[in-house]
């Protein structure tokens, strides 16, 4: 019987792909529960198509601004019903804003600042291109840069479903 | 999380899946020119994308990167006798040219044209800055020579080394554009590492642990943007550049020597990574040149004659918890590079994506994932030619500047993040 003269050390064992077969592997719950928010019509109808997908905890809304300072933005469900935004960021642990242009910067701000108040992680899309000053959603980006942890300012639809499908909400 | 099919589509890259065919369509560094030193030197074996190969300089001073197997009877050519103008199988003596050309078969009459049909798998393989780069996809689309600055400067304004890491090459990658794990993991070298420290960006980085992410697309892959409070009304900026498929720099540290890296499958459960240093304004100092050559900044401390670093798993990264404790090493593992590996191969040789719980800080990688998926089954389904093949893709630098907090980082930083010749590098 050969004699093992030199034993691997832990990294070496456990770094190995037979070894990889033994990490626990039971279910993940949805670990995230998100909120995606429409900062205009446009990207309303992003949403309505994105909620289509098979979602765990993720609700879809749009944001209209309200006529008042700051925070003070309406939420609706994307297919029109009632929605409470303080009630819906009491239950989040993300808040995904997703914009198409600059319509919406008044809501990024008020929905951003009211993430940030409550240490809600944020991320903002926006589709098309915000990435230069004077593009189409520039403002968008502008008002969304304080307060979102992740800007994508050049994203597509399908960043959309990827981010959501990535955190796992 | 990543589906599964989705990140077995992104890690394999041998002959025929869509990840392989990808790094195909690109110019790609296959070893160090040091490696092969001069005119008749013996040749080295290479496997790049799961493909065996021996690299050659013939006595002529040719290049060349050629099936590693002799057609004969398959014997390795690392045994070859390099002889006058080819790699001879010391076997049976077949004797191969730098483009695989079978060019004598002792064996046969003087007159046979029996060699003129053999002929070797072989990819050209071309000396740029301290790098031998090779293209492995089909001649007929071989495009431009590779433009990326940190090879084309002055051989003493840069370093190159390279380091085998034992994990596929995704999760190498997606190191080089998370620049959220630098405070934490790399916390130490920012006081220490004689490459990193004394820049005043450093604080700037130690002081805001929680930075904010823009992730913006460019020609040849991303920016990403991690932004960090500096003094009122500013930001500290410090942007990553990705060019596709695995081509990122490090943002720079005051007057220190730029720095980055590629990241290249050898097979799907191990690549090199290679990393460099310049300064597009200046040669390197002899002690910024040493303190490369020691390990310090992105490179490693190899075992001489090899380039296995001498911390490695097989020795628990030489881990020194009284260090890890005192947090001069954050993690007890000493160096940037092998701090960096020690964790990436501790997830395994491919690691399991679907069993992830990512982040938004995290969206640099998801983007980068989704942009490597799109280009590589564009190119499968419709022959796209990805992004970062077009040599001025290549023209960019990273960044570390500080800007009015009403400005897009693009947009101020839009010549900061290119090559300009003659500029130095925009730094804090």
């Amino acid at each position: 019987m050969a004699v093992e003269t030199q034993t691997l050390s832990s990294c070496a064992r456990a770094a190995t792909a037979e070894e990889a077969r033994y990490r626990i592997d039971r279910p993940i719950a949805p670990s995230r529960a998100g909120r995606v928010v429409a900062l205009d019509p446009g990207a309303a109808d992003v949403l309505r198509r994105t909620a289509q997908h098979g979602w765990a905890n993720a609700r879809f809304y749009v944001c209209e601004a309200g006529a008042g300072e700051g925070e003070d933005v309406v939420l609706r469900d994307v297919d029109g019903g009632p929605a409470t935004l303080a009630d819906e960021l009491a239950s989040a642990s993300v808040v995904v804003m997703v914009a198409t242009d600059d319509t919406g910067a008044a809501c990024a701000h008020g929905l951003g600042k009211a993430c940030w108040e409550r240490g809600i992680q944020t991320a903002g899309l926006v589709l098309g291109d915000g990435t230069h000053a004077g593009t189409t959603a520039s403002a968008a980006v502008a008002a969304l840069r304080p307060h979102a942890r992740v800007l994508l300012p050049s994203a597509d639809e399908a960043d959309v479903v990827d981010l959501l499908s990535a955190l796992r909400v | 999380m990543l589906r599964k099919d989705i990140n077995e589509l992104l890690t394999r890259t041998g002959p025929g899946t869509a990840m392989g065919e990808l790094f195909r369509q690109y110019w790609m560094p296959a070893c160090l020119a040091e490696e092969l030193p001069e005119d008749g030197c013996p040749p080295i074996r290479l496997k790049l994308l799961s493909e065996r190969l021996v690299a050659f300089r013939d006595s002529y001073g040719n290049y060349g990167l050629i099936d590693e197997f002799c057609a004969h009877r398959g014997a390795s050519l690392w045994f070859g006798r390099n002889e006058e103008g080819g790699l001879r199988c010391p076997y049976h003596g077949w004797k191969y040219d730098t483009t695989g050309q079978c060019v004598e078969v002792p064996s046969e009459a003087d007159n046979s044209s029996f060699a003129e049909n053999v002929k070797l798998t072989s990819y050209p393989l071309v000396k740029i800055g301290d790098v031998l780069w090779t293209y492995m996809g089909d001649p007929a689309s071989q495009p431009p020579l590779p433009e990326f600055e940190f090879a084309l400067t002055p051989a003493e304004h840069h370093y190159t080394s390279k380091r085998w890491q034992q994990s596929n090459w995704l999760q190498a990658f997606e190191g080089g554009i998370d620049s959220s794990h630098v405070t934490f993991l790399h916390s130490g070298g920012l006081k220490s590492d004689p490459l990193f420290k004394g820049a005043k960006g450093n604080q700037y980085n130690l002081n805001d642990t929680k930075p904010f992410f823009e992730v913006a697309d460019s020609e040849g892959g991303l920016f990403v943007g991690a932004r960090r409070n500096a003094e009122e009304g500013s930001y500290y900026w410090r942007i990553t550049p990705w060019v596709m498929p695995s081509f990122t720099m490090v943002p720079p540290r005051g007057d220190h020597p730029i720095h980055g890296h590629f990241w290249i499958p050898i097979d799907d459960e191990n690549c090199w990574a290679y990393s460099f240093d310049y300064h597009p304004m200046r040669p390197l100092t002899e002690a910024e040149r040493q303190a490369m050559i020691d390990g310090h900044g992105v490179h490693s401390k190899n075992i001489p004659g090899t380039y296995r670093p001498e911390a490695n798993m097989d020795n628990d990264y030489l881990m020194n918890r009284e260090k890890q404790r005192t947090g001069e090493w954050y993690s007890g593992v000493e160096g940037i590079a092998i701090q960096d590996s020690s964790l990436q191969e501790s997830m395994g040789p491919i690691v399991d994506r679907t069993k992830e719980r990512l982040v938004p800080a995290d969206s640099g990688i998801i983007k980068a994932r989704q942009k490597l998926y799109r280009a590589a089954t564009a190119l499968r389904d419709k022959g796209a030619t990805p992004p970062g093949v077009d040599p001025a893709h290549h023209h960019v630098r990273s960044a570390a500047v500080v800007l009015p907090q009403k400005e897009a980082f693009l947009d101020a930083a839009r010549d900061d993040v290119r090559v300009r010749p003659g500029f130095p590098i925009s730094s804090v």
